[in-house]
């Protein structure tokens, strides 16, 4: 026997192995269900935001139909902004579901703002959906496990395994094969629905193929450690027990470890002093003098400067200069907090190539925009329009501009792709 | 009698000699232990540094110099959520909700800061907690130790000897339950400790029994899941493999897709979403900041009506102020309205999730050890109504201070007139009406109560597998 010969013999073998099949059948049957269910979340996240983008208009025109003057304008006028989902994210809802992807601001102090966490249900958030990377992350290294580790053990058991190595016609041995074919099934009933669900999606081409590829790398790493590990030992309950060992190590144990080291390395300013700081700046610049707001203010903004006096108790021009000056006296907590969580992201993604399920998990949501570094874009984008919104309103408000409701048609309008790298 | 103590002390024997079951022993203990050290020390630096930004909080609010007490509405306070006692044992939701939050006047704010957020992101699992450790893998320490229990004596033809002895398969299958339940209750020690501490750090009693009640539930199910495959099945092997793709169903993929089932079935709107419908609703009752708003109309004329005067200057209390108290009365009994209407729909949410508990003892387990720990949703939920009845109770009392301290003629001149606005600032000292905000979790009964309907899904699952056990072993033959 030669060429493909062995492939045919060991393929039509296995469509006998109803265990086998039954394995395939439910891979197919949890990836179809992931996709699905990512899908049907994608496309309720797509129309909450058309909903909202809607909403919002209307309730700005309304809210400012009663206003005289542009600091009443810019106070009452709430802006949405948000991340929408990328066509790759039913895939990897990653941080979606814990952190907010929408917001609605205004020209205050931006620090007292973005923190504002309109995000779902936390227990759901607690327990995780079944998306497609958790799927393919955690349940299918267990699949694998579970039809590779008793490859020759089941053969010792009904007393073929000298037959089969005798008669295989390969000189190396029919378990590799095998094995191969088993993991090829799996991969195929797994990755089969997530192309699917890229075209439904209508996926970039890059993403679609890259998706499954790092997979096929996933999957080929498991099939590698069980059929090593399931080669050496004669007991399949002692390989199983191995293998789900190894699985609660890379998957479980070392990741949590990994996180603790990282937190514990990389400390993060507290969310409070943020906040507090702010707040603080913002309330003690109604007791200040005027000069020390404005003078703060025009370090930032000497566009300004002409414009800075302050007469009467109460102008809008300095109300809105204290709020930004808020807003720079809480900066470099707000930064150092910002870059510490990067950091800290940045070497779960080098902790995470020791850490298989992790990393996969990571590289999808990466595709997906859905990690970290695309929320950290999301609120890079934040900081963008309000910047875009303090500016229009500074134009009004400090050249002492008359008031006029269409001159409002000129304000900048939240991009979800603005600040793109 | 004797049989039951001979065999199960026959299948410790057989442990002990086992180099896989005490490794397994030995990771999973190392593992529990470590996590639970390091989740007690976590949530105790959690717990400190809220409570001192809690005190600063206050503190610095009644530090606050003489002002107009309108800006003390919009100078406003923080709360913040003190982890509970069991909180180390199980953090529940406190990693996933945002644990700070702003109180001020006219709205209501989120909580923010949620530590989760913040931290390194390496999957799911990587927030490991004593809980969790309980939950996912305790599960497989009794799969390896019982799976074997009487398929084993099977394959090795002793149970036809012991058959064959007059000793029947219930009293084999009793020796075994002794000495699987032994080891469950071995597996329980760790928890007791951090019921122990917990206790010392002020929980009752009653919370750390209950805790240790619904994890030896737990594993108690699985222990009788492994004793009924072992009896069913023909070999190890096989007994092994169905329990491992049992705790795969059980544990990782029934409460991921129950997840993913109530966000679907039940979906709730954001709120954002539902505060765009609300400020329309807002904006008919009024701007509080305007006197002049024709939705205060009506409480001016009541107002010089019952004062019997002509001008609101003659007022004997200023009308901006009781304006302001009247406003954020109504508005507040709007929000309220919003924040229940979604605090329900995310009870029904959860309530749904926790339902998929009669299909995956998990999911009721999680459900109840949240409960008990009072890290649950219910916790949660009164914090947030907790932290606004502290924010409408600090707002309205400056409202009063606004409308009886404070002359109409100056507060409307306060913009303009240097002189005017220096007589609208009132004493610091007023700012003592903010109340201490401590937040404590449920009393014991109440988070009993919360937890029952998971309880029983447990007691049902647990009632079920030692009847269909005892049936099985009943009817083993020779």
């Amino acid at each position: 026997m030669s060429g493909f010969a062995p492939v045919f013999r060991e393929a039509g073998l296995l469509k006998r192995d109803r265990a086998f099949i039954g394995w395939v059948v439910l891979t197919l049957l949890l990836s179809v269900v992931s996709v699905v269910g990512g899908i049907a979340e994608v496309s309720k996240q797509r129309e909450t935001i058309a909903r909202l983008i809607e909403g919002d208009r209307e309730d700005r025109l309304e809210a400012r139909a009663k206003q005289g003057d542009w600091g009443g304008a810019a106070y009452y006028s709430f802006h949405l902004t948000y991340d929408p989902p990328s066509n790759f994210a039913f895939a990897a809802l990653g941080t979606r579901d814990q952190e907010p992807w929408k917001h609605r601001i205004r020209m205050l102090a931006l620090e007292g703002q973005i923190y504002e966490r309109d995000a779902g249900n936390p227990v759901l958030a607690l327990t995780g959906r079944f998306d497609f990377a958790f799927f393919a992350a955690f349940v299918l290294p267990l699949v694998l496990i579970a039809v590779l580790h008793d490859l020759q053990a089941s053969e010792r058991g009904a007393g073929r395994h000298e037959l089969l190595i005798a008669t295989s016609g390969i000189s190396s041995s029919p378990w590799r094969l095998r094995a191969w074919l088993k993991a090829g099934a799996v991969f195929i009933a797994a990755a089969l629905p997530l192309l699917v669900g890229c075209i439904v999606s209508g996926t970039s081409m890059t993403r679609s193929l890259m998706a499954p590829a790092i997979l096929c790398g996933y999957l080929a790493f498991w099939s590698f450690v069980s059929y090593r590990i399931a080669r050496r030992e004669r007991n399949p309950s002692v390989i199983l027990a191995t293998l789900l060992g190894v699985w609660v190590m890379v998957g479980v144990v070392g990741p949590a470890a990994g996180k603790l080291v990282i937190d514990h390395q990389v400390p993060v300013p507290q969310g409070a002093d943020i906040l507090m700081t702010q707040r603080e700046a913002v309330n003690d610049a109604w007791d200040l003098p005027k000069e020390v707001t404005m003078d703060a203010f025009v370090a930032r903004h000497p566009e300004w400067s002409q414009y800075a006096a302050v007469d009467r108790p109460f102008e809008w021009k300095w109300y809105y200069a204290f709020q930004q000056v808020g807003d720079q006296k809480a900066e470099p907590l707000s930064l150092a907090y910002r870059e510490s969580r990067l950091h800290r992201d940045r070497l779960a993604g080098w902790f995470a190539w020791l850490t298989p399920p992790a990393l996969l998990q990571r590289s999808l949501q990466r595709i997906a925009d859905t990690d970290l570094r695309a929320h950290m874009e999301y609120e890079a984008n934040v900081r963008l329009f309000h910047g875009q919104l303090r500016e229009f309103y500074y134009g009004k408000l400090f050249p002492d501009a008359p008031f006029d409701t269409d001159a409002l048609g000129g304000l900048p309008e939240f991009d979800p792709g603005m600040a793109a790298p | 009698m004797s049989h039951v103590l001979l065999l199960a002390k026959e299948e410790w024997r057989f442990w002990l000699r086992s180099n896989l079951a005490l490794s397994a022993a030995i990771l999973f203990l190392v593992l529990l232990v470590t996590t639970a050290i390091l989740t007690t020390v976590r949530i105790a630096e959690e717990r400190h540094a809220r409570e001192h930004h809690q005190e600063k909080a206050e503190s610095t609010f009644l530090a606050q110099p003489d002002r107009h007490p309108h800006r003390m509405v919009h100078y406003g306070h923080y709360v913040f959520r003190t982890p509970s006692p069991l909180a180390a044992f199980d953090p529940g939701l406190d990693s996933v909700t945002g644990q700070s939050m702003f109180l001020e006047g006219h709205q209501q704010n989120s909580a923010t800061f949620a530590v989760s957020g913040a931290s390194a992101d390496l999957g799911e699992f990587a927030w490991l907690t004593p809980a969790v450790v309980y939950q996912l893998f305790a599960p497989l320490l009794i799969i390896l130790l019982g799976h074997g229990a009487v398929v084993r004596e099977r394959e090795s033809s002793t149970l036809a000897t012991m058959l064959a002895q007059g000793i029947s398969g219930v009293t084999v299958l009793y020796g075994k339950a002794l000495a699987l339940f032994a080891a469950i209750l071995l597996m329980l020690v760790p928890l007791l400790v951090s019921g122990g501490a917990a206790v010392g750090r002020g929980e009752t009693v009653l919370a750390a029994i209950l805790m240790v009640a619904v994890y030896f539930l737990y594993l108690s199910i699985w222990g009788l899941l492994a004793l009924f495959l072992s009896v069913l099945s023909a070999r190890r092997a096989t007994a092994l493999a169905t329990l491992t793709a049992l705790w795969l169903a059980l544990t990782l993929l029934l409460p991921s897709l129950a997840v993913s089932n109530a966000a679907r079935f039940l979906p709730i709107a954001g709120q954002i979403e539902t505060g765009l419908v609300m400020l329309s609703d807002l904006r008919k009752l009024g701007d509080g900041h305007n006197v002049n708003d024709p939705a205060f109309d009506r409480l001016r004329r009541d107002l010089l009506k019952q004062y019997g005067v002509e001008t609101v200057e003659e007022l004997p209390v200023n009308l901006r102020g009781v304006v302001a108290e009247y406003s954020e009365s109504r508005l507040t009994d709007k929000l309220n309205e919003y924040a229940d209407r979604r605090m329900a729909m995310e009870q029904k949410q959860a309530a749904l999730l926790a339902r998929h508990g009669w299909l995956s003892p998990l999911l009721a387990t999680a459900d109840a050890s949240r409960a008990i720990a009072a890290t649950d949703l219910n916790n949660h939920q009164r914090f947030l109504k907790e932290a606004e009845a502290l924010r409408f109770d600090f707002v309205q009392g400056l409202n009063r201070l606004h409308a009886s301290k404070l002359a109409y003629i100056d507060d409307i001149k306060r913009s303009s007139d240097q002189q005017a606005e220096k007589r609208t600032r009132v004493s610091g000292e007023n700012w003592k009406l903010l109340k201490d905000f401590r937040f404590k979790p449920d009393d014991v009964g109440t988070r009993a109560g919360n937890a029952w309907p998971s309880v029983l899904a447990l007691l049902v699952w647990f009632a079920v597998l030692s009847i269909a056990s005892v049936r099985a072993a009943g009817r083993i033959r020779l």
